[in-house]
């Protein structure tokens, strides 16, 4: 993910200079949390029927959840390109809050 | 990497080593955990599970064949005619050979049913990305197809449908539902 590399380097403590980089850093790591737990949310929901006979994932079970973290991405991608086209103000400030939203 | 069921924040190369491991053991741990999920997945994949039908029905037809062999009849007047004037060692040789002749058929024959079925079933389940009863019930109908495509095509589909309904019935009993062992 590319966003690791970002919320890793600006997480740096170094006092109150970069307070707002700390505070930047944190909301980055909401949104990163909130979209691991909506992504093992739906695909387990999707992929992984309520009638378990063993604890081991079957080869549907896991293509399934191949395909399913691959299209959440997709998804993700695609509707932050419609939301960046349709302006810079609606993209830019709710953007963030707005993916964790929806 | 390290913890499970935790969101994965930490950039990569970062992660906080499970215990009991030094930094300097980071890249072979790494290169131990690759072979390792190289291995399960292999396992997992169809070729492999194709493979490991095959040998099983190759095991069973054999066996099978071996225990066939116990009420195998002759006819002692054809034996007379083919075998006059052998000896008690090659007669027996003889015998053991014609186990074994029918020992590789019966198990050749299992096992191409085996790799079959199992090949397909695997292709069918990761096409659908789904695991229920409709994978081996399809699976059994192509098998079973394929496997009688030299005898017209009433017998392909009547074959077909004879080893999906086979196939039903087995993934139905390997599906029941256990009682809860408390």
């Amino acid at each position: 993910m590319s966003f690791l590399g970002i919320g890793g380097n600006q997480s740096t403590p170094a006092g109150g200079v970069n307070r707002d980089k700390i505070e930047m850093a944190t909301e980055q790591l909401d949104m990163i949390t909130d979209v691991y737990n909506r992504l093992v949310e739906s695909c387990h929901a999707k992929c992984i029927s309520p009638r378990y006979s063993e604890g081991d994932l079957n080869k549907g079970e896991s293509v399934c959840i191949d395909r399913c973290v691959a299209k959440f991405f997709e998804v993700n991608k695609k509707v932050g390109e419609k939301l960046q086209s349709l302006g810079p103000g609606a993209g830019g400030g709710a953007g963030g809050s707005a993916f964790g939203s929806l | 990497m390290a913890l499970p069921m935790v969101t994965p924040i930490f950039p990569a190369g970062k992660e906080p080593l499970p215990p009991g491991i030094s930094e300097e053991e980071r890249q072979q741990m790494l290169q131990m955990k690759k072979w390792q999920d190289f291995m399960t997945t292999g396992m997992e994949s169809c070729a492999a599970k194709t493979v490991i039908a095959g040998v099983g029905g190759f095991a069973i037809g054999g066996f099978f064949s071996l225990m066939q062999a116990s009420f195998a009849y002759e006819d002692p007047l054809m034996r007379q005619q083919t075998q006059a004037g052998w000896s008690n060692t090659q007669k027996a040789r003889e015998v053991f050979k014609e186990m074994g002749r029918n020992m590789w058929r019966s198990g050749k024959g299992f096992g191409k049913v085996g790799a079959l079925f199992a090949g397909i079933e695997c292709v069918i389940e990761s096409y659908r990305a789904r695991n229920d009863m409709v994978n081996p019930v399809a699976a059994g109908f192509v098998a079973g197809g394929v496997l009688a495509r030299n005898a017209g095509p009433k017998a392909v589909v009547g074959g077909g449908l004879a080893f999906a309904a086979f196939s039903a019935a087995i993934d139905l009993f390997l599906r029941r539902e256990t009682p809860e062992e408390d």
